[in-house]
């Protein structure tokens, strides 16, 4: 029996366990006391992270589309048939792009950008959840000018005062709920913001209730009540802060509730605060605005330049801090450096020793609609991007799609061209996780059949379009991330005395910070009272490494048995007062369309407020259009 | 009959028991984990050890086994039993996990008797390391499994100074000191009363702040523990199903068939009370939908008078393992605490 060291494939919190492997095959997980994070801790997914691996409908061939059908191939006619193809694309002028992933290792994702932009010549590079946390990233970034967290998970436990702008937290990212209970088991005051009175909402010591997209109304609340006289002591600020007087003037109006005033007291007068915020729901800039809102009120409160104080932006998935970080943007270079930073250009043109396109690219929703030629790496657009169908129906129609992944998705059947690759289990590399640790993954296992790590596949591809040099382990592909990535620097060998969790990304310099407040607008109207909101929450269970998991993905796939039509969540009082019983349909109107849901009851939300989780969105999806909240007129169907 | 063995003696018996199979033990992981594996040479075997947080309960139950294999044949399907037939010594075990597997075995011998489980037990050697100073979390003396041990050991070993006391329990014990029968002598009565201090002393390290099961047993099987309790503490729970996971004495499962080469190989694997689905029916329903109900049922099943008298002893060892693993604060200790005061985080 071996047990292996390796860092936790679910959410970016970034857990650290034992594999326990028995004759080659996975059989457990183990805790451990030692890793930083998790700490002797698990969650759920945690617990049976080695049931995917083991369990799932896994890729072990490559396969290639013969006369229409996808009939097994060997590596050597898949990479020639995946290389002639994308030549043949490019030289006919048609677009092509690559799609990273956060389930994909750092040494996978940067291997991708750098095969779109050496390779193929383009800055088409994206992933899709990006789509999901872009606008959360923009906030903080206007605000900080960058997206890097200034507090660890373990910070967390010691903060007098938690500001949560709650998707639900408990779900999302157990392990970072853990931290807020401990706070709260010793004293802190938690105050919750969001629309639903959610397990963390329940142990806050005040809830603030918005309807949804509207964090940010409340959040200018609360920056209100700080900045007025007596609002508390902002004279320690170590860092100038521009557009102080704007903010001022911005703020006067707001109005502020007797609650506000309690919750921004705390928040002014700890010594050590949180700010957590996960990306959630909003419509338009709304997220972006939140999120600069409050990253504003930690500046002004002066918990962003204090030690063990600060914010955290909740990412949901493994590695997408590791997919920015490398690059993986059609706007920005590894080291997420901007695209137009001529200086950061032409160091990876040194590094890489090729020309690089200097024109912006498409993000991932985009990118699906207008190329010919594209190359997925471990993912499925269609689980992941807000518009599912619409992912999908797009995905069918490119000329030329190559999948790389180590399970059977949707894009993987209709795929041209599938490489079959290592799982996280199965190969070694790094993940990023919020806070920013650099974490290894181990070899548990060998891939199955003739799947090969990720990594090597991408960085033959990358020799194959001339953008290679060879590379003998991801230690190398390492040393070259620590050349093009700054904040990367001499990180293969700090590899060489891995400790659990030591290894960290720099800080980026906070130089200054610029202030905003969100200036929030009314959503409803007469005609249509009530809200509709896309949850917010990664919709886990489409991702194989749950889907393929026996244990954890029975609760969504009895979801998907019992509601083939999907639902919507109302609260018992509005379900009352349009006589409609649990089960039976509404049709709910917006100004893009209708659609006829089932209803559920949901004792947590607040009439007027409508919630349909991730996994169901497609059937509101006319409802919904482009946005993610809108206003809605609710009717018997 | 007690008997010793001389310190230096302990490498010679552990070169021979590993000759005679699977030798399991406590050794430094790759990160600093005390974990069990399964060792090449008795250099490995560390002495002085906090007891791994993952439990030795998956060397008779596993998180993954394999059951049956399915082939198909024709129009019927053929099913063959999988045993594992491998003989291990767990060494070096704590008394609170000697008295976990000797739990588990019970369980497994009721009938229906569960043949997969007992094969594997019945060919597991349990060598035990008494506890002269209990860990800190552990609480053993509030659940009679520890911190020395009167039964339920094939051997219990106690660290006596210059030797080892070695208690044999069984005749698995008996076989385990005879691959080397000049190794050991009859215990010294100095030896024994050592002994005896030592079991004193390690009794009086537990303070105040241990399990009262008592009176927290009253309460949950008489159904006065009040609704709202149970409501509040399960805002509490993350539901990881670590509690469950690394108990001891937890052995709830679910089963799952795994294809490979053209066969069906029905596996049972770990599963915990706590987790929604793990009660939810074909039909959608579930009889324990909410987390407060679950955690009801986890607490009556390991702590009521009802299953007292059928199983002798509370459904936990002490082990205080689910201080360390629980991703919220509702571990064993906390939960009786609340269920004997009636209150909860006030």
């Amino acid at each position: 029996m071996s047990t292996v060291p390796t860092t936790c494939p679910f959410c970016a919190c970034g857990c650290g366990f034992y594999l326990l492997a028995n004759k080659g095959e996975l059989v457990g997980v183990a805790p451990s006391e030692t890793h930083p994070v998790s700490l002797g801790r698990l969650c759920a997914r945690g617990w049976g992270a080695h049931e995917a691996a083991l369990w799932g409908d896994r890729l072990r061939q490559p396969l290639i589309n013969r006369h229409g059908n996808l009939e097994t191939a060997s590596w050597v006619e898949a990479l020639d048939d995946v290389t002639r193809r994308f030549r043949d694309l490019i030289a006919a002028g048609k677009s092509v792009g690559v799609l990273g992933s956060p389930r994909a290792s750092n040494e996978e994702n940067y291997l991708a950008g750098k095969l779109a932009r050496a390779g193929f010549q383009t800055n088409n590079v994206d992933f899709c959840f990006h789509s999901i946390c872009r606008p959360l990233f923009a906030g903080l970034e206007d605000v900080c000018g960058d997206y890097a967290p200034s507090i660890s998970l373990n910070d967390i436990e010691a903060s007098e005062t938690i500001l949560l702008i709650e998707g639900d937290l408990a779900q999302t990212h157990p392990r970072a709920a853990f931290s807020v209970m401990k706070a709260v088991e010793a004293g802190a005051h938690l105050v919750t913001i969001g629309y639903s009175r959610t397990q963390m909402a329940r142990l806050s010591s005040l809830h603030l209730q918005t309807t949804p997209g509207n964090e940010g109304e409340v959040i200018d609340g609360l920056l209100a009540a700080v900045l007025r006289p007596g609002g508390g002591d902002r004279t320690s600020l170590a860092i100038p802060c521009e557009g102080y007087d704007a903010l001022l003037r911005n703020v006067e109006a707001v109005k502020i509730t007797e609650e506000m005033r309690q919750a921004a007291d705390w928040i002014a007068h700890a010594t050590r605060a949180t700010f957590l915020m996960a990306p959630t729901s909003g419509y338009g800039d709304q997220t972006r605005n939140a999120a600069a809102a409050l990253a504003t009120l930690a500046a002004v409160t002066g918990h962003l330049d204090r030690p063990d104080s600060g914010l955290l932006p909740l990412l949901a998935r493994s590695n997408v801090r590791g997919a920015c970080d490398m690059g993986v943007a059609p706007d920005r270079l590894p080291g997420h450096q901007p695209l137009c930073d001529q200086r950061a250009q032409q160091r990876l043109q040194d590094l890489w020793g090729k020309k690089l396109p200097s024109t912006r690219g498409l993000e991932a929703e985009s990118l699906l609609q207008s190329v010919s030629g594209l190359i997925v790496l471990a993912d499925d657009p269609s689980a992941v991007l807000p518009m599912g169908g619409r992912a999908l129906a797009a995905l069918g129609k490119i000329e030329f799609l190559v999948v790389l992944d180590a399970f059977v998705t949707p894009p993987s059947r209709i795929a041209h061209a599938v490489l079959p690759i290592a799982c996280f289990a199965e190969t070694e590399g790094t993940l990023t996780n919020m806070e920013g640790r650099v974490q290894s993954l181990q070899v548990a296992t060998q891939p199955p059949g003739e799947a090969r790590p990720g990594w090597q596949v991408l960085a033959e591809l990358c020799a194959r379009f001339d953008a290679g040099v060879s590379y003998n382990s991801t230690t190398d592909v390492l040393r070259e991330i620590a050349q093009a990535a700054p904040r990367y620097a001499r990180m293969e060998q700090r590899a060489s005395d891995d400790e659990w969790g030591g290894r960290w990304v720099k800080d980026p310099d906070r130089g200054k910070f610029k202030l905003y407040a969100t200036g929030a607008a009314a959503l409803t109207s007469a005609e249509r009272p009530h809200v509709l909101v896309r949850d917010g929450a990664f919709d886990w269970g489409r991702d194989p490494l749950v889907s393929f998991s026996p244990t954890l993905s029975r609760d969504s796939q009895s979801q998907q048995k019992l509601f083939p039509n999907g639902f919507v969540e109302i609260c018992k009082q509005d379900a009352d007062g349009l006589g409609v019983p649990v089960g039976r349909q509404v049709k709910l109107t917006s100004v893009h369309g209708n659609a006829v849901v089932p209803i559920r009851l949901r004792a947590d939300l607040k009439p007027g407020v409508l919630l349909v989780p991730y996994a169901f969105r497609d059937h509101v999806a006319n409802v919904l259009g482009t946005d993610s909240v809108t206003a809605v007129k609710v009717e018997q169907a | 009959m007690v008997f010793a063995i001389q310190r230096p003696g302990m490498a010679k018996w552990l070169e021979k028991l590993l000759e005679g199979g699977e030798v399991i033990a406590p050794v430094r992981g790759p990160c600093g984990d005390v974990v069990f594996s399964t060792i090449r040479s008795p250099a490995q075997v560390i002495w002085d050890f906090g007891n791994p947080l993952h439990p030795p309960k998956r060397f008779v139950l596993p998180q993954t086994d394999p059951l049956v294999t399915i082939k198909r044949n024709g129009h019927r399907h053929e099913v063959e039993p999988i045993y594992d037939d491998a003989r291990r010594i767990l060494f070096n075990v704590r008394s609170c996990d000697v008295k976990g597997i000797a739990f588990l075995t019970r369980m497994h011998e009721m009938e229906p008797a569960d043949a997969s489980y007992l094969r594997r037990a019945n060919r597991l050697t349990v060598i035990s390391l008494a506890c002269t100073t209990p860990c800190p979390p552990g609480f053993c003396v509030c659940t009679d499994s520890g911190p020395f041990l009167s039964d339920g050991y094939d051997i219990q070993l106690t660290d006596v100074g210059k030797s080892y006391l070695v208690e044999v329990g069984s005749e698995k014990g008996e076989a385990a000191i005879s691959v080397v029968p000049s190794l050991f002598r009859k215990a010294t009565e100095s030896e024994l009363l050592k002994r005896k201090k030592l079991e004193t002393a390690a009794r009086s390290h537990f303070g105040q702040e241990t399990c009262h099961f008592a009176s927290a047993m009253r309460r949950i099987s008489t159904g006065r523990v009040q609704d709202s309790l149970w409501d509040k503490m399960s805002d509490w729970c993350l539901e990881c199903g670590g509690c469950n996971l690394i108990c001891p004495t937890c052995y709830c499962f679910s089963v799952k068939d795994l294809r490979r080469d053209g066969t069906w190989i029905r596996c049972r694997m770990w599963d915990s009370c706590q987790y929604a689905a793990f009660t939810l029916e074909a039909s959608g329903h579930n009889p324990r939908e909410h987390r407060k109900e679950r955690m009801k049922r986890r607490f009556f099943h390991k702590v009521s008078a009802q299953y007292y008298t059928r199983d002798s002893t509370v459904g936990c060892v002490g082990c205080g393992r689910c201080i360390k693993v629980c991703l919220g604060t509702t571990d064993m200790p906390a939960v009786v605490a609340a269920i004997r005061k009636g209150k909860w985080h006030e």
